[in-house]
């Protein structure tokens, strides 16, 4: 499959879902399918071709019932989705009709930054950077995924990030196409595994926690809170240039088009027969016995997800983006 | 003018004596027919009156064979511990001039209290003797001496004076599982008694070196012991009723004991010999084992094989009155396919001999259960039940109280599982059991030691670790049996010598 499948000239710009390499783009992936099902709105993600279409029910399957993490791939590149919303049925009410929302697609790309990889089987480190540049091009809505975990121990965001949209801008920008010198996407900013304690813990401490409905459910850091604790989490990094990660993208991208979330897509551990979030019993990870005698967290154990998975802000992200470049279609398609 | 009588001199001397504190000084001077004679008195630390009688100033003429009182004894040197005798000597007396005499014998600290004592007729040297003094201390009360001369006075009133401090016994107390020994003080006498009281005690001596137990008595000074005599004795090891009587302030006699004599070890000499435990009276002793059973294989068969060793070993030095528990525990599941495994009571107070039995099955089955060299035991990796292993440890020991001997010893390797979510990231207990409360409950039990035996090394191991071989720890590969048991205070290190008589146990 190549990445041109399901892509027909005068297609609408797609989605790019674009992180480090271990991030959680897949898991995010399948985690937006679990959480487009179990929310049953106009809003699907499906495979453009049926190659894609078996990846993402294997990866769903594996995050739901195998309860494991999908494997280090080096292929989703050749993947293509499309999140699609299906035309709302029109409601008659006293004074007539209103006009429901019409059928909707767009394509969506998952990408792995250039950098260290998973799989051996990688291709080098050129031919990822100009094909991730060459699908950003083509992108209009990006979901960037910034790994606080990753963050902490390899603190290279920022050097990912800066090559990669100073490389992108040069190619944009230069045709003169957009007028003021910014990229033209929308950019919804993703702190993925918000479940992690190291995450959850950082929130906790600025006070961003809020419990939705009731105490039951799981904490949830507010949209409008979610740059604090970006922002915090890349002031722990001990590179120290994760810092630069947020005046980066402002420098490419118009602040009225970046949008923060704080993310999880397995969510926090909910036991499945008291059925309610537990402060004291938060993760939804767990190590598997390895043979290697007494080791700590860490070690490499393989890891399982614990319980049922509950993604957290994942369609979100996706649903923002959507709706703001199906506006702008719109928006076109009205005024031309 | 001069007051008579000789009961008001008594209650004179005795006032005066009282009012002796801290650095105050009393000198009496006694003006006899032959001369004078001063007495220097203190209070010394252990607030014992003590004196010192001065050689007496002949009036000129006389020598000191002719003195009337060359046959009184002083008062503070026959057996006066800590007393300075006197200096010099009354064969050294020299004559001189009554005036001169007086002057010489005013030779005084300006700050002593000063009591002047004319014993003989007022006329010829006494009388200027007399009256030099009073001039030269005005604020000196003068008073006419009776019968008793001043010197037996002074030591009757001393004996009768009572205790200005508590005194008390010098013994060692023995904790009664580790054996560790402790300085510790045995009241004789309050406050306030007198001479003639008796105070009983029970001691336990133990073998002592040639020079025998001592006997120490301290007074306390603000919190602070101040010996006020040590003897010694050597004495048969054996249980000893002693009953000691206040013979006077500063002087304490035993009897129910051979004769001592006055020790002369010094104090840090005395207190470094006494052993830092001794082993143990005899007396049933629990070992509770609980073994960690994840891991390799082959480790488990150690550590089943060290506590095997234990076993043995303590059953040996506590023929018949040692029991065993037996206890088992894993890691806890968190994978709903994974059946949590609790803790395992594999026995419960039987004999060494069943518990060996059990061990042994333990190390069959578990051989059986193997596939290879490294066979994984399901389940969370990181931590173990240390928890609920001491959860169950302390519910079945019950409330606190119970004297007997408990050794809770843990061989493993694990950290517990926290109660609640952790930095560590260790998933925590799903019962929420605090290892931390646990083991805060199980050291409220007066007989209870921890031992532990850990595949990791210290420095690795989890501070639960620490705290679970508080008594006595040791690495699975280097243990040595012996001298482990020894540090959990369970069994002797050989015979020791020990100085100081132990409280004996009720
Ligand atoms: N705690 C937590 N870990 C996650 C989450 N998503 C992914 N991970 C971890 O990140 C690893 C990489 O995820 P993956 O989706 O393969 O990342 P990708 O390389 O960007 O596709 C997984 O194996 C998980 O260990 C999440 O929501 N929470
Ligand atoms: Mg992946």
């Amino acid at each position: 499959m190549s990445s041109d499948q399901g892509r027909r000239p005068g297609d609408p710009h797609s989605i790019a879902i674009w992180g480090a390499p271990g991030s959680g783009k897949t898991t995010f992936l399948a985690a937006l399918n679990i959480a487009l099902i179990l929310k049953n709105g106009p809003w699907r993600i499906i495979g453009a071709d049926p190659g894609s279409l078996d990846f993402l029910k294997e990866m769903t399957d594996k995050l739901t019932h195998q309860r494991r993490f999908p494997e280090a791939t080096s292929t989703l590149s050749d993947y293509r989705w499309l999140l699609s919303r299906r035309p709302e049925e029109q409601v008659k009410g006293l004074l007539g009709r209103r006009k429901g929302s019409p059928a909707w697609r767009i394509g969506v790309n998952v990408l792995d930054a250039p950098g260290r990889s998973f799989g051996a089987e990688r291709t080098g480190h050129g031919t990822d950077r100009e094909a991730l540049i060459d699908e950003l091009a083509l992108s209009r809505g990006i979901v960037y995924l910034f790994d606080p975990i990753r963050e902490l121990t390899d603190g290279d965001a920022f050097s990912h990030l800066h090559g990669v949209l100073a490389d992108l801008a040069g190619r944009m920008l230069a045709k003169d196409e957009f007028g003021d010198d910014m990229l033209p996407h929308y950019l919804a900013v993703c702190v993925t595994k918000f479940d992690e304690i190291k995450v959850l813990e950082t929130a906790e401490k600025l006070g961003l926690l809020g419990y939705p409905e009731d105490v039951q459910e799981s904490p949830r850091v507010d949209d409008e809170d979610a740059e604090e604790l970006f922002r915090e989490l890349c002031a722990a990094s001990p590179s120290g240039n994760a810092r630069l990660v947020l005046p980066t993208l402002n420098q490419f991208f118009h602040p009225e088009r970046i949008k923060f979330f704080v993310t999880s897509s397995i969510g926090f551990y909910v036991d499945p027969e008291k059925g309610r979030f537990d402060p004291d019993d938060v993760q939804n990870l767990t190590p598997e016995a390895s043979a290697d005698g007494p080791q700590g967290p860490g070690s490499g154990n393989r890891i399982r997800i614990r319980g049922p998975v509950g993604p957290i802000n994942v369609m979100e992200p996706m649903i923002w983006l959507g709706q703001r470049m199906a506006g702008e279609q719109q928006g076109k398609e009205a005024g031309g | 003018m001069t007051e008579s009588g000789e009961d008001l001199l008594r209650r004179a001397l005795t006032e005066a004596i009282a009012e002796l504190a801290g650095s105050r000084r009393l000198v009496v001077v006694e003006v006899a027919a032959e001369g004078v004679t001063a007495f220097d008195l203190h209070r010394d630390e252990a607030g014992t009156s003590r004196g010192r009688e001065r050689p007496m100033t002949r009036w000129a003429g006389q020598t000191a064979e002719g003195g009337g009182d060359g046959a009184t004894p002083s008062p503070f040197e026959e057996g006066s511990e800590g007393a300075t005798p006197a200096e010099g000597g009354r064969d050294g007396a020299t004559a001189f001039p009554a005036e001169e005499a007086a002057v010489r014998a005013t030779w005084l600290p300006v700050d002593a209290r000063v009591v002047l004592v004319r014993s003989a007729p007022d006329g010829g040297p006494v009388g200027r003797a007399m009256e030099a003094l009073r001039a030269a201390r005005p604020d000196a009360l003068a008073l006419n001496g009776g019968g008793v001369p001043v010197a037996v006075l002074l030591r009757e009133i001393v004996a009768a004076e009572p205790l200005r401090r508590p005194y008390d016994l010098v013994v060692l107390r023995r904790h009664p599982v580790t054996g560790r020994l402790r300085l510790a003080c045995q009241p004789l006498f309050a406050m306030e008694t007198r001479r003639g009281a008796l105070s009983e005690v029970t001691v336990q001596c133990e073998p002592s070196d040639e020079r025998g137990t001592v006997f120490a008595v301290v007074a306390w000074q603000d919190r602070r012991p101040v010996l006020v005599s040590v003897h010694a004795v050597k004495l048969p090891p054996g249980r000893y009723e002693v009953t000691a009587m206040l013979e006077r302030p500063g002087r304490v006699r035993f009897s129910g004991l051979p004769s001592l004599t006055r020790e002369d070890r010094s104090w840090t000499e005395l207190v470094s010999s006494v052993p830092a435990r001794l082993g143990p009276p005899s007396g049933p002793a629990h070992l509770i084992c609980a073994v960690e059973t994840t891991g390799p294989e082959v480790q488990l068969g150690e550590r089943l094989r060290r506590v095997s060793q234990l076993v043995t070993e303590l059953a040996g030095e506590l023929s018949g009155l040692l029991q065993v528990s037996l206890v088992t525990y894993g890691a806890h599941s968190y994978d709903p396919r994974i059946p949590e495994r609790p803790v395992d009571v594999v026995d419960w107070e039987v004999s060494p001999d069943d518990a060996q039995e059990s061990l042994k099955i333990l190390e069959e089955s578990r051989a059986g259960r193997a596939t290879g060299h490294g066979a994984a035991e399901p389940g969370y990796p990181y931590a173990a039940q240390v928890e609920d292993m001491l959860a169950e440890v302390a519910g079945r020991l019950g409330p606190p109280g119970g004297r007997r001997r408990t050794v809770l010893l843990t061989v493993g390797a694990r950290p517990p599982h926290p109660p609640r979510r952790h930095a560590s990231e260790i998933l925590p207990c799903p019962r929420r059991v605090d290892w931390e409360r646990q083991v805060r409950d199980l050291q409220r039990h007066p007989g209870l030691v921890f031992g532990a035996i850990c595949d990791q090394p210290p420095e690795r191991a989890h501070p639960a670790w620490a705290r679970l071989g508080e008594n006595a720890s040791a690495h699975l590969d280097t243990l040595d049996p012996q001298g482990f048991c020894a540090d959990l205070g369970v069994t002797a290190p050989g015979v020791q010598r020990v100085p100081f008589p132990l409280m004996a146990m009720p």
